[in-house]
């Protein structure tokens, strides 16, 4: 199954992005070679030193608006601008993008030849008595295959993203499985098992009484529930190794180890801090409030998840893949 | 009261981690483990377990990140949409459902924006973070949980974090139309 959600979920990306990108391209989204007439308030003309126009581009939002299409704007649209002519009389708009750019401005120059900057042709450009302003009409640069060059971007991103976490695990797994080691030889653990067995009994049947495992995982729901992720990683990846040792069928998932995501996909956590955290920044009178919410929300998903394992681990098409090689 | 539940788990999570190294080792040291030695070997595995999930990590995260660059999920929200109001989910909340399981910084985003929109204290700002605080992602745990053990047959796991991941948006839903609506 997760081959089939796995190719889904890269071909479903591609297709809607080129899709998209079609659309764009039909739609002209991003009015590719269309000219755009904007005011330039000059704030610093050209000297004998440098031949630079520098300046702020002026449009209504409506103006905006009007010319890409609804939504393009939500203020009125103050850029600032630099105006550089060249040695044969031709002359470039250059716009650094930011936070107070006009909303496609930004999404364009996302996707520009240079990030966060956007540039454009002077078609025409006829200065105003005083000569402290400007009409300027000019042609941005060509913005095409947004969403295509987008999931290129992220496919590579990710890849790296995903070293990266794997890479920063190293430190705290190597500590947690240290003291998970002294623990080991000092018979702690056995302990521990030996002490849980009635609940672990039930969970996790095909797993024999006193094996390591059990005490990993039981840690391992403890920490989660602690909201501990450091150290909830590492002692559940310790129990999956130990799980795998009674593994019949290497590369195989074992209905113990089904379980035992089940409950770790569930995501049971006393206290959700994240969310809490992202509450009280927002300004909430209460951010605790998703305290309780949270409880029942994470309690229903695990206590689904092992019924679904149980349930699930019976039906013929999964249960063969175990059998195959003993029968 | 629930301060009072908030204060003591906190107390709990800060204490948990120094209590145990405490147990632990000294433990050890009682049942007198050459406790230095023997974490140095244990410690060992790290390196090799982290490097382990790194090809499962990368073909999990990659699919997950082009699906997210492509807007596909922006669209399967609007096609969805007309089928979540019967159940009493704000069609704003659907993209959080919808991203939870996939991706932990998504829907981190998509919970921040939702609160910034609506204020954290409407129907929806509860709803989305108590989505949040209902499940982990899914996805990325199977990834490293499996990947770390070589398993590449899930068998049942897919559809079971799937049930799981439903149900815990489900509760969510009628939990919060129940106590804020």
């Amino acid at each position: 199954m997760l081959n089939y959600i796995w190719i889904s979920l890269i071909l479903l990306g591609i297709l809607v992005a080129a899709g998209s990108d079609i659309a764009d391209e039909a739609g002209n989204t991003y009015r590719n070679g269309i000219p755009l007439d904007v005011r330039f308030e000059v704030a610093k003309h050209p000297s004998p030193l440098r031949s630079t126009w520098e300046g702020t581009m002026v449009l209504s939002a409506d103006e905006f608006n009007a010319f890409y299409g609804p939504g393009a704007a939500d203020s009125a649209v103050r850029q600032a601008a630099i105006i550089s002519v060249d040695a044969s009389g031709r002359s470039t708009v250059v716009m650094a993008i930011g936070d107070s750019s006009p909303l496609r401005w930004r999404e364009m120059a996302r996707h520009a030849a240079e990030k966060d900057r956007l540039t454009a042709s002077v078609a025409a450009m006829k200065l105003s008595g005083d000569e402290n302003a400007a009409s300027v009409r000019m042609v941005m640069e060509p913005v095409r295959f947004v969403k295509l060059k987008a999931v290129t971007a992220a496919a590579l991103d990710y890849a790296a993203t995903a070293v990266n976490i794997s890479i920063g695990l190293i430190g705290v797994m190597a500590l947690w499985l240290g003291v998970m080691k002294v623990a080991e030889e000092a018979g702690l653990l056995k302990i521990i098992t030996r002490l849980l067995a009635p609940l672990t009994r039930r969970l996790f049947p095909d797993v024999p009484q006193d094996h390591p495992a059990l005490a990993a995982m039981i840690m391992n729901i403890a920490a989660n529930m602690l909201g501990l992720n450091n150290a909830a990683t590492p002692m559940g990846l310790k129990a999956m190794e130990e799980l795998n040792r009674l593994n019949p069928r290497v590369g195989t998932a074992t209905n113990a180890m089904v379980t035992f995501l089940a409950i770790n996909t569930g995501g049971l956590v006393l206290i959700p801090a994240t969310a809490i955290a992202v509450r009280a920044a927002a300004g909430s009178a209460n951010p605790g409030i998703i305290i309780g919410t949270s409880i029942i929300g994470s309690g229903c998903a695990t206590i689904a998840g092992i019924a679904a394992s149980r349930i699930l681990q019976r039906l013929p098409r999964y249960r063969r893949q175990v059998e195959a090689d003993n029968g | 009261m629930a301060e009072l539940f908030r204060a003591l788990i906190n107390m709990l999570a800060v204490a948990a981690i120094p209590v145990m190294f405490i147990v632990f080792l000294g433990w050890g040291i009682l049942k007198k483990v050459k406790v230095y030695e023997v974490f140095v070997e244990g410690a060992k595995e790290g390196f090799t377990t982290a490097v382990r999930i790194i090809p499962y990590l990368v073909a999990m995260l990659v699919a997950i990140g082009i699906f997210r660059a492509s807007g596909a999920l922006e669209l399967l929200t609007r096609l969805l949409a007309p089928v979540t109001g019967l159940i009493g989910m704000p069609s704003e909340t659907l993209a959080m459902a919808l991203m939870r399981p996939l991706s932990g910084s998504g829907s981190l985003g998509v919970m921040t924006e939702l609160m910034k929109v609506h204020g954290p204290d409407s129907l929806i700002g509860i709803m989305a973070s108590t989505m949040y605080g209902s499940s982990e992602t899914t996805f990325y745990v199977l990834a490293v949980y499996f990947g770390s053990v070589r398993i590449r047959d899930t068998r049942h796991a897919v559809p079971v974090g799937i049930i799981a991941d439903v149900a815990g948006m489900l509760a969510a839903v009628w939990v919060v139309n129940l106590l804020f609506r």
